[in-house]
């Protein structure tokens, strides 16, 4: 209950933001891309941090309800929010099948399957002309209920909405006797199976929750945007950066992924518009055309995938349970 | 089989060439401490796989309450009214005590509150009423054992399998563990365990069955038992001479 009343405040503050910013649309994209980082990590921590079942595939859900939206919006012009409940339904199918062959398979098992289910959705929607394939899927014009769909503000309150909505659910689930099964076949498969806990089916309850909730971030992602292709919204790469927001967060705890997200995507968006070089040169501590300060131009902006990859590293090393894991009381 | 609550019939399992129980059979009737006993390989683990669903046996057939049972799932076994027990320990580490024994319980029980009473009543029966809110995997080795018999209580079975419950117990701990499972029976459910104490066993067991490399060696009281030159062999060597 406290956590439920945690969330609405957060979230009425949260809502609250654009009214402030409302005339800044690049520090809405990133307060979008934020919110959108931290309800997919929350996404996956249901089936990765509760039942401890680490899927490398979730773009494919997220591609799932991404592309069946724009398919759909771009052939037949249909209300968005019909879009978004058939990205649901085919998201539940592949995370329906993917659940039934996957989870035969126990531990590092599981983890490589999910990337296998996800490659053979990114090479077939590469490969069919429907879905685009390379080209992708532009979206010239969509329209909602008179929104201003070129504004970015739909799109905060949209994902600020799913985030909540996933938030509400896993405080929900710690509380319930799913939550309780998950974690058990967490901590041991056997055990759990002894106590009388289906296996497979809570597992691919947990996976189903999830990918619903990912295909619906997927879809408002491609409406957003209104471009997609298979690097944007079905890479490998995107799989890696949820997991690795809610790892960083703090697996398995209801706030982990938010506190991810909000350290991760803003820094990252930092490095790659070279923030950290154009403080240093403003300030006068670093001249531009010094050796240092050519390479801050040059070649930091182009490195900030290997900034994440060294915080990711020192994050495992020194804090193997994530940052909130710093504060978790210590039995 | 009237009254056998389970029947164990001509029961084999192999893995590849390996066969690890051959041919087993045996009864245990209701409200009956049944041992299964022999020396280390004897087969008794796999036998207990074997009946809870870990395993399906390769041959033969494991009947439950006149229900037969081979091909079902682990969780299924459990909700039939069977549970067991690990030799090497298995807490659900990051959860507390209380958390682990309530997981039991919701095999009976889909509402947290009840959970949470069944659970608390089983740790009152153990003893482990002060470790509640401790996480599972901090408890020595004596308390993990305690915790995972309170576990499988809470789940409310007709049968318990044991598989060496006082493994690594000093002598008080193994006297209460013992204590438990006497009143376990009192209240109406029936044990097997597996066990290496011979005066554990023999002190507790209302009949007991000796395997050997897989085989059923010896079944009787545990008079019968200790004084069977078989018995004796298998577990002092020497004896068989080809």
């Amino acid at each position: 209950m406290k956590q439920i009343v945690l969330i609405v405040i957060l979230a009425a503050v949260a809502a609250a933001v654009p009214l402030f910013v409302g005339e800044s649309p690049y520090f809405m994209g990133i307060m979008i891309s934020v919110l959108m980082m931290a309800a997919l990590s929350s996404a996956w921590n249901l089936l990765g941090g509760y039942a401890g079942q680490y899927s490398f595939g979730h773009a494919a859900y997220f591609g799932a309800g991404a592309y069946t939206t724009m398919i759909l919006i771009s052939l037949f012009n249909l209300n968005p929010i019909l879009c978004i409940v058939a990205g649901m339904v085919v998201a539940c199918i592949i995370a329906l099948i993917t659940g039934s062959i996957v989870f035969r398979l126990r531990g590092h098992y599981f983890a490589l399957a999910s990337i296998a289910v996800a490659e053979i959705v990114r090479l077939s929607v590469l490969n069919f002309e429907f879905t685009g394939g390379a080209q992708g899927i532009l979206l010239s014009d969509v329209s909602l209920w008179g929104l201003d769909l070129n504004s970015k503000n739909p799109f905060y309150y949209g994902m600020l909405l799913v985030l909540v909505i996933t938030l509400a659910i896993t405080a929900q689930l710690r509380k319930s006797k799913t939550g309780f099964y998950l974690q058990a076949i967490r901590e041991d498969q056997d055990a759990a199976a002894s106590l009388g806990i289906n296996l497979a089916f809570y597992k691919n309850k947990a996976l189903l929750i999830s990918a619903v909730l990912t295909s619906v971030l997927g879809s408002l992602y491609g409406v957003y945007i209104r471009f997609i292709d298979t690097s944007a919204v079905l890479d490998l790469k995107l799989s890696i950066e949820i997991i690795l927001t809610a790892i960083i967060g703090g697996v398995g705890t209801l706030w982990g992924p938010v506190v991810g997200a909000l350290l991760l995507v803003p820094l990252a968006e930092m490095l790659r518009s070279n923030y950290l070089g154009d403080v240093l040169v403003n300030a006068g501590l670093v001249s531009e055309t010094s050796a240092f300060g050519l390479f801050l131009k040059e070649n930091l902006a182009h490195a900030h995938v290997l900034v994440y990859g060294i915080i990711t590293v020192l994050c495992i090393l020194y804090l193997p349970k994530g940052i909130l894991g710093l504060f978790r009381r210590v039995k | 089989m009237i009254q056998h609550l389970l029947h164990i019939s001509h029961v084999s399992k192999h893995f590849g060439g390996n066969v690890a129980v051959s041919d087993v059979s045996f009864s245990v009737d209701e409200k009956q401490i049944f041992g299964l006993i022999g020396p280390n390989g004897a087969g008794k683990t796999t036998l207990f796989n074997c009946i809870t669903g870990f395993f399906p046996a390769t041959y033969g057939d494991v009947i439950f309450d006149n229900k037969k049972i081979n091909s079902l799932r682990p969780d299924e076994v459990c909700h039939l009214g069977m549970v067991r027990t690990w030799q090497r320990v298995k807490p659900l580490g990051n959860l507390t005590v209380l958390e682990n024994v309530m997981v039991g319980a919701f095999c009976i029980t889909n509402s947290i509150r009840e959970a949470e009473a069944i659970a608390q009543e089983n740790l009152q029966s153990v003893g482990l009423t002060e470790y509640v809110g401790k996480s599972a995997g901090s408890l020595p080795i004596g308390l993990k054992k305690k915790l995972e018999l309170a576990r499988v209580l809470a789940t409310h079975p007709k049968m318990l399998l044991l598989d060496e419950i006082c493994g690594g117990l000093n002598y008080t701990e193994t006297g209460s563990i013992l204590d438990i499972i006497r009143s376990v029976r009192e209240k109406g459910a029936t044990i097997v365990f597996i066990e290496h104490d011979m005066k554990a066993v023999t002190s507790i067991c209302d009949r007991i069955v000796v395997l050997n490399s897989g085989v059923k060696l010896a079944e009787g009281t545990p008079e019968e038992i200790t004084n069977n030159p078989d018995v004796i062999a298998a577990y002092l060597g020497g004896g068989h001479h080809a």
